[in-house]
């Protein structure tokens, strides 16, 4: 890897740099009735909108790659046959400006079901080809755990990731198309004044984290505790509303639904991302539902997220971005459901459903 | 010349008529409301009545498209009728499926009262207000307050093609969540929709107007839950019983709040004493 | 404008037709016509379908037991086993019930539509490995077509196993499928045992379930079970687990018995999720799958 240091005005010139092409970064969306700022991954034209300082988005920036709805593609029917039309749905590459670890973490294992393995899927690869990422360090949050998930630094999978050293940015630059960029601005490589200022930084953060998830054993746990009560004390909270898969930088499961235009003269094969908490998540056609109680879709999201994806790729699919605790209105959380799992205690002072 | 076949499968053009009972007639203008698709709509389907798009009409229909809830003698008897007569009966809005609005009418005891404040000395006759279901068979609803036209269309096409018609058995969330809206809870704001039947594309929500569940409940709603939510967030018990009310959906719901919050009522009135 | 960064286009890299690792298979289907329909009961029909191209036809191969997406454009895409014989390559059938929406569309269409077939897709019977040896195959309802493909198949190759006993259970007579075969299958030195729940007045075999043939048969030993036997099982869940049972105790080892899952799929590709049991992809591991596997998937029975 090669480093570089840059004055922190100089990144503005980077910016305006890379501004002919679509720049995606961190803006303000609004504020919470708590007088919180809630953040988004939102196209920005002014460096003044981009806010690298963000503590984290309510929502990854999962619509660029793998958005909520998606046309996989179009019929023109006519009377004897049909023609298919097929549209990766991106035309330009796009800039990522200021993502976490956890959010290039979270690519990085969509890379390995949805890239790396058999049947690659191109509308992803698509996207995925056509981006130039630029990490940023982040603070943690109340409810992140990453650093338990092993993703609280990434190691590839960005073109450049930088850290801030209060005057300055220190760089990592990862890709050959980074290292040119750089190249339009004022850099210096760093010396070893910088590199303790660095380890310092990343040590203050790693000090910083207040949630963690013991992951030891756990996909074993997940099996041993299969029919563990706990898992009925949760789904009894869950609304099975699909939102921890809506706002997961991970969640990449789908439904696929075909419809005939109104002329009868085209259809169209359209992809929406679905939630295994959903009701109808398994059910088959007949009606025949494998997973009809709430606890039981429930638990095969854990057991998806921790232990299918340990078994395939020799890790969890949860990067610990803690974006499903905050946005999940019944307060289940990651590290609660695993420690409660673990334990096979139910949480005190929360009430599941007719209050048990 | 309507097209006759879909990949060689012939198709029927069915005969429909619309009819409304008491309703604004909103979801109605939806169907019309749509200049871009409203041809090849009628290519699908022969209209042969609709009150408020054309004047001739005729008794020989396939499906009947009903909107409005049965609050008169007369009406429920009108719909038994058209029950006789349609092969498919479509309740279509809020009000046609769970009684919309106008059951909100249901609320007050006293019947004779309401019809003074209301009507004053004119003689109106009026019952409670109740959704078709509650009169005679419903084949299909169609919800919403109104109607979503796309949703119409889609079922139509699928009508036509012999197709099932299915709802969306997942909440609002899912749309709400997809179109990157703030959850209005952050925003300090009550939302019935991650209880409410998806299909609207999260049209209230997406305008910074929380859900009041006008198309009902979704399949596996957890009501008891949101209701406990919405009592941690701090939201009055009026505040959560007026939207579990509003559109008759939640109606169970809110009866059951209503009895527990005049039990607690009642309790602390004895304990002050 | 060199701060533009370049387009990647995927598809151009794209080096010939390997089918698994190619992007641009993922959306191609195979143009299909369904070249004839019989109805077998009166719910389910047999649709032979040909792909087209017959280039593409001939390329195509699949193993007993694999599935293909069907695809009617915008009426919708689920997945299929193959009932026909691999020697037929891309002049497929397949045995549809209708279910759903795309099924009770098949049941409305006549021969020459045109439909997208995609696959083949996941694990098959190991039918290599069952060579020399006994086969039971045990079909329940349904479960009679994806059974079919390794029937035909043991059929044209039948020197080169030892006893193939076929036993086919069923609610009623009338729900009986491939009636018309069931002679040719017992001239080619099978044996074949039907039974139903429900006779009718016609009926003049046995009564019963399947397990109740089974049973009968595996009391009358012939040698160890242990070493020269394998069983192909194809039914609802409660059917397999009994049958699986039953072949368990009487010494069967379980990795020598097969079972076909059936879930939903939107994709058939490991991307959709939709058809995992426990967190094993269907599609992928399976649909066929060793009894010891099927033990070890959470909620697979």
């Amino acid at each position: 890897m090669i480093f570089r240091l840059i004055n922190k005005r100089e990144l503005r010139e980077l910016f305006d740099v890379l501004a002919e092409n679509r720049i995606i970064g961190p803006v303000q969306k609004g504020t919470s009735h708590d007088g919180k700022a809630l953040y988004a991954f939102e196209p920005v034209f002014d460096f003044d909108d981009l806010k690298l300082d963000y503590t984290s988005t309510a929502r990854p920036a999962k619509r660029y790659f793998l958005p909520s709805h998606e046309t996989l593609c179009t019929f023109s029917v006519h009377e004897n046959g049909w023609e298919k039309t097929v549209d990766f749905n991106i035309h330009e590459p796009h800039v990522f400006f200021g993502m976490h670890a956890c959010d290039i973490n979270a690519l990085d294992k969509l890379d390995k079901v949805l890239l790396e393995s058999n049947f690659p899927t191109p509308y992803y690869a698509a996207k995925r080809k056509n981006m130039f990422i630029i990490g940023v360090e982040c603070t943690p949050q109340p409810s992140c755990f990453c650093r338990s998930m092993g993703t609280d630094s990434a190691f590839h999978g960005f073109d450049m990731f930088l850290t801030d050293l209060g005057d300055s940015y220190f760089v990592e630059v990862q890709s050959a198309t980074a290292f040119n960029f750089l190249k339009n601005i004022r850099t210096r490589e760093p010396k070893e004044k910088d590199h303790a200022r660095y380890m310092k930084v990343v040590a203050d953060k790693n000090s910083m984290f207040t949630t963690s998830v013991d992951t030891t054993d756990l996909a074993k746990i997940l099996d041993m505790e299969f029919q563990s009560d706990v898992w009925k004390y949760w789904g009894d909270r869950c609304l099975s509303c699909g939102t921890c898969a809506s706002v997961c930088p991970t969640c990449y499961c789908y439904g696929v639904e075909e419809s005939v235009d109104i002329d009868l003269k085209g259809a169209k094969k359209k992809k929406h991302l679905y939630s295994c908490n959903l009701i109808d998540f398994a059910e088959v056609a007949g009606g025949h539902n494998f997973r009809p109680e709430s606890h039981s879709r429930l638990k095969y999201r854990y057991y998806h997220k921790h232990r299918g994806f340990m078994e395939e790729f020799e890790e969890s699919l949860c990067v610990g971005c803690g974006r499903c605790s905050e946005a999940c209105l019944a307060k289940i959380t990651v590290p609660e459901v695993i420690a409660s799992v673990r334990s096979g205690v139910k949480p005190k002072g929360k009430k599941g459903r007719h209050g048990k | 010349m309507p097209v006759d076949n879909y990949l060689g499968v012939p198709l029927h053009r069915p005969k429909v008529a619309f009819f409304e009972f008491t309703a604004c007639e909103g979801c109605q203008l939806q169907i019309l409301n749509n200049e871009a698709t409203l041809l090849d709509f009628l290519s699908l389907v022969e209209v042969v009545a609709f009150r408020e798009a054309m004047t001739e009409r005729s008794d020989d229909y396939e499906i009947a498209f009903v909107e409005g809830s049965i609050t008169r003698a007369d009406e429920a008897k009108r719909l038994k009728e058209i029950r006789k007569k349609a092969k498919v009966l479509v309740a279509m809005g809020s009000c046609a499926c769970f009684g919309g609005v106008n059951q909100l009418k249901n609320r007050f005891n006293n019947n004779k009262w309401v019809k003074e404040q209301v009507y004053g000395k004119f003689p109106v006759e009026s019952e409670e207000a109740r959704p078709l279901e509650d009169v005679v068979t419903v084949d299909l609803n169609i919800y919403g307050c109104p109607i979503k036209k796309e949703e119409v269309e889609k079922i139509v096409t699928n009508l036509v093609l012999g197709k099932s018609v299915s709802h969306p058995k997942y909440p609002v969330c899912m749309e709400c969540m997809a179109n990157e809206n703030i959850c209005l809870y952050k925003m300090g704001e009550p939302c019935l929709g991650p209880v409410t039947r998806a299909g609207c594309d999260a049209w209230c929500p997406g305008s910074r107007f929380g859900c009041w569940g006008c198309r009902g409940p979704a399949d596996a709603a957890n009501v008891e839950q949101i209701i406990s939510i919405m009592e941690e967030h701090k939201f009055s018990a009026d505040t959560i019983i007026d939207r579990l009310e509003c559109f008759g959906g939640f109606k169970k719901f809110a009866g059951e709040l209503k009895k527990r919050t005049a039990k607690s009522k009642s309790k602390k009135k004895r304990a002050a004493k | 404008m060199e701060n533009k960064l370049p387009f990647v286009d995927v598809l151009k890299d794209i080096h010939g037709y390997q089918r698994k690792a190619d992007l641009g298979s993922f959306e191609y289907s195979h143009k299909a016509e369904i070249t004839n329909v019989y109805p077998l009961t009166s719910n389910e029909k047999l649709y032979q379908i040909q792909i087209v191209d017959p280039d593409m036809r001939r390329r195509f191969t699949f193993q007993p037991g694999q599935f293909v997406m069907l695809e009617v454009p915008g009426v919708g895409e689920a997945p299929f086993s193959i009932s026909s014989s691999p020697i037929r390559h891309g002049d497929i059938e397949l045995c549809i019930r209708n279910v759903g929406n795309l099924t009770n569309f098949l049941a409305r269409v006549e021969r020459g539509v045109q439909v997208g077939i995609t696959g083949p897709f996941g694990t098959s019977f190991p039918l290599k490995e069952m060579m020399g040896q006994n086969i039971f195959l045990i079909a329940g309802g349904l479960g009679i077509a994806p059974l079919r493909s390794p029937i035909l198949s043991v059929l044209e190759n039948r020197s080169r196993y030892a006893n193939v006993d076929i036993i086919y259970g069923a609610r009623q007579p009338s729900e009986l499928l491939f009636t018309y075969q069931y002679d040719m299958w017992r001239k080619f030195d099978i044996s074949l045992d039907i039974i139903v729940e429900k006779p009718d007045a016609q009926w003049k075999g046995p009564v019963g379930l399947s397990t109740d043939i089974l049973r009968k048969k595996l009391a009358e030993p012939d040698g160890s079970l242990s070493n020269n036997t394998y069983a192909i099982v194809c039914g609802p869940p409660v059917m397999f687990k009994f049958v699986c049972n039953m072949l368990t105790e009487a010494g069967i080892p379980m990795q020598k018995m097969f079972v076909s899952l059936e879930r939903r799929m939107h994709c058939g590709r490991g991307k959709c999720c939709r058809c995992n049991v426990g967190s094993t992809y269907t599609c992928l591991k399976g649909p066929v799958f060793d009894y010891w596997s099927v033990m070890n998937l959470k909620e697979a029975i």
